[in-house]
């Protein structure tokens, strides 16, 4: 017994992949529009830090970071640096960009992938759990605290978190990445960097695990009154195989879209979660970079994260045609 | 006589936690080993209720508040999912109206084959895999290897229905119920999938209850017959018997109304209809079910609920039957 294989779609991706590189050129320029829009400008702002106002100085800054170039030259030679793969100097941080974003991205990839492994796991778990027992006491509870947690503002629950765990019940520490003056190696750096993402990946996690519970207990729901249940149970099928093999995997498919569409929220959510978390990541980043008036430094972020946010969409259209195989990629 | 294979005695169901609320209001028959027993009636009559209890499979929002289903002579436990699951299958297996909607779509026909055997028997994965192959070969499909890996949504409603029938063939069991196995399907596709399983009837000798509204598919395939009315058993006979000479008014209102064309000619009329509609399960009324739309009724009959009386192998529940005749 061996399976018909299925053809890889490569037109399929050769497709997605041209209408990706058009789609980070439009926000490229788009978000550097905007930017522009914004008053004030690095030379501003590191003149304001150097505690001058001198006009002088900070034209002879501008002229040094191309500040006083012509905005449409200013475009071009941001798009060319792009396409050569050379994102520039931040001059604010005198460090090279692609150096910059590559030291903070491992962080945030972490927290996002733990983030989202918690809403999914989660969902899907008390989910079938709630549809398993729709209408009686798990399901309410459930339902309720979903609710709950689908209403609360995430920094609010994130401040709540580091509250009673960090502060009262001290059982987490309260920010940051890693213990670093404890110069932990292998398995303990494993564990410290768990220990600490713990509070930051659930306090990200919490609002997409109440819509994921909600979404996976309709589905789950919807699923389980179709024929072909019927006709599994009259099989004499175990209850428990029909729940997640047959039910959960059906009642997962609109699962697998709304998370592809929320891993630009997530990359999004990072901001505040490792703002309020001190978590060393792109997020945190992007907001210093935003303070600075670093534009080329946050125009390089939005447009990496954009590059992202397309592959990962790609790779979950591509996750959805290997569980659904009525799906054909074209 | 022997024990008849499957028994189904004085069985009522009800809506959950609302005892008036009768669907079924005891209904009794019996089934013996290789013989095909049709159930016939209109919509809502209890039909389908009564195979979903034999297996049961009743829904939530309804409950067996009297009666026993016995298999062999043995008592079905079927209120006990777990109990049951030994049985489905097993000892009895079914076949559903809608092939189109009767299979996982995420999974190959063949591997939903295969989870039958699986759940059953302690098979080797070859051998099982060999017996799915051969299922799908004695319904006649093509090319069961390759066929065995296709997805559902690229089979046809026949060759679906073909796929359900092996799966509820897959464990040899004794009874098959097939609840309007046709009714999805084409008139050609029809008469192909009655033809299969009249043939796989003839090869393993299970017995087949055929539950559907379809006269003309009984008088080809069924040996018995038993008509069924809001929830009550109206008549049971040979199904020679049952359409030569009707005993209860609402069997002859079901066979008049059936297109006929040499009554058509003879100035009869192609259809007569049974005036009124069926009462509602909610209706408290004290007499025989048919009797606010039957030509015969009496003051009896709006009074008393007539029980069931047999001549020979042919009975009806009727104070006043219709007299034997030969159908015209």
């Amino acid at each position: 017994m061996k399976p018909i294989r299925r053809r890889f779609p490569w037109a399929f991706l050769g497709k997605r992949l041209v209408y990706g590189a058009l789609a980070m050129l439009a926000i490229a320029i788009i978000n550097f529009f905007l930017l522009k829009l914004a008053p004030g400008d690095a030379a501003e702002a590191l003149a304001g830090q150097a505690g001058t106002a001198d006009p002088e100085y900070i034209a002879q800054l501008r002229a040094q970071f191309g500040l006083d170039q012509p905005l449409l030259s200013q475009l071009w030679a941001f798009l060319t640096r792009l396409a050569t793969l050379d994102l520039g100097y931040s001059h604010v941080f005198n460090e090279r960009v692609s150096t910059l974003i590559l030291s903070r991205l491992p962080a945030t990839l972490m927290l996002m992938g733990a983030a989202i492994l918690i809403a999914v796991i989660g969902g899907i778990v008390f989910g079938v759990t709630a549809a398993r027992y729709a209408n009686r006491w798990p399901d309410r509870a459930i339902s309720f605290v979903a609710l709950l947690l689908y209403g609360t503002p995430p920094y609010w629950i994130g401040l709540m978190m580091i509250l009673i765990f960090a502060v009262w019940l001290g059982w987490t520490p309260t920010s940051g990445m890693e213990n670093v003056l404890a110069f932990h190696t292998g398995w303990d750096r494993v564990v410290d960097i768990a220990h600490h993402l713990i509070l930051p990946a659930l306090a990200q996690s919490i609002f997409y695990l109440a819509i994921y519970i909600r979404l996976v207990r309709a589905g789950m729901l919807e699923v389980l009154s179709l024929d072909f249940i019927r006709v599994a149970r009259a099989k004499g099928i175990s209850e428990r195989r029909l729940a997640y093999r047959h039910a959960l995997r059906n009642a997962v498919l609109p699962l697998v879209t709304v998370v592809g569409t929320n891993i630009g929220n997530f990359l999004g959510g990072a901001v505040l979660t490792e703002t309020v978390f001190s978590w060393p990541g792109v997020g945190r980043l992007m907001f210093d970079a935003m303070f600075q008036r670093d534009l080329n430094l946050l125009l390089s972020i939005l447009v990496l994260s954009s590059l992202f946010v397309i592959v990962a969409n790609l790779i979950v259209d591509l996750l959805y045609a290997i569980i659904n195989p009525t799906v054909e990629l074209k | 006589m022997t024990t008849p294979i499957l028994a189904v005695e004085n069985l009522q169901i009800s809506v959950r936690k609302k005892p008036g609320l009768l669907i079924l209001r005891g209904v009794s028959f019996t089934v013996h080993a290789g013989e095909t027993l049709a159930i016939v009636g209109e919509s809502g009559c209890g039909k389908s209720m009564t195979s979903l209890a034999i297996m049961g499979l009743l829904p939530d929002a309804v409950e067996r508040t009297a009666g026993s289903v016995r298999f062999k002579g043995r008592e079905l436990p079927i209120t006990d999912n777990r109990a049951m699951r030994k049985v489905r299958a097993v000892e009895i297996g079914m076949v559903f109206q809608e092939p189109m909607a009767a299979l996982d779509p995420l999974y190959p026909v063949g591997k939903q084959v295969l989870e039958v055997i699986e759940e059953h028997e302690q098979l080797p994965r070859e051998m099982a895999w060999k017996r799915v192959i051969d299922l799908l070969t004695k319904v006649d499909l093509p090319n069961p290897e390759a066929l065995a890996w296709s997805y559902p949504h690229k089979l046809s409603g026949g060759q679906l229905q073909r796929v359900v029938i092996a799966m509820a063939l897959a464990c040899n069991p004794d009874v098959l119920i097939a609840d309007e196995p046709t009714t999805a399907l084409d008139v050609t596709v029809q008469a192909q999938i009655m033809r299969l399983l009249k043939r796989l009837q003839r090869d393993t000798g299970v017995a087949i209850v055929l539950i559907t509204h379809n006269l003309g598919l009984v008088a080809h395939t069924a040996d018995r017959v038993m008509v069924m009315y809001a929830g009550n058993k109206a008549e049971e006979a040979p199904t020679r018997d049952l359409f030569l000479s009707p005993r209860h008014p609402y069997s002859r209102g079901l066979l008049d109304a059936t297109p006929n064309p040499e009554r058509a000619a003879a100035g009869g009329g192609v259809l007569r209809e049974i005036p009124g509609t069926v009462p509602s399960i909610a209706d408290p009324m004290p007499g025989c079910r048919f009797a606010p739309r039957c030509p015969n009724a009496s003051d009896l009959c709006r009074a008393r609920v007539p029980e069931p009386t047999f001549e020979g192998a042919h009975g009806y529940a009727c104070f006043h039957p219709v007299a034997r005749e030969t159908l015209t």
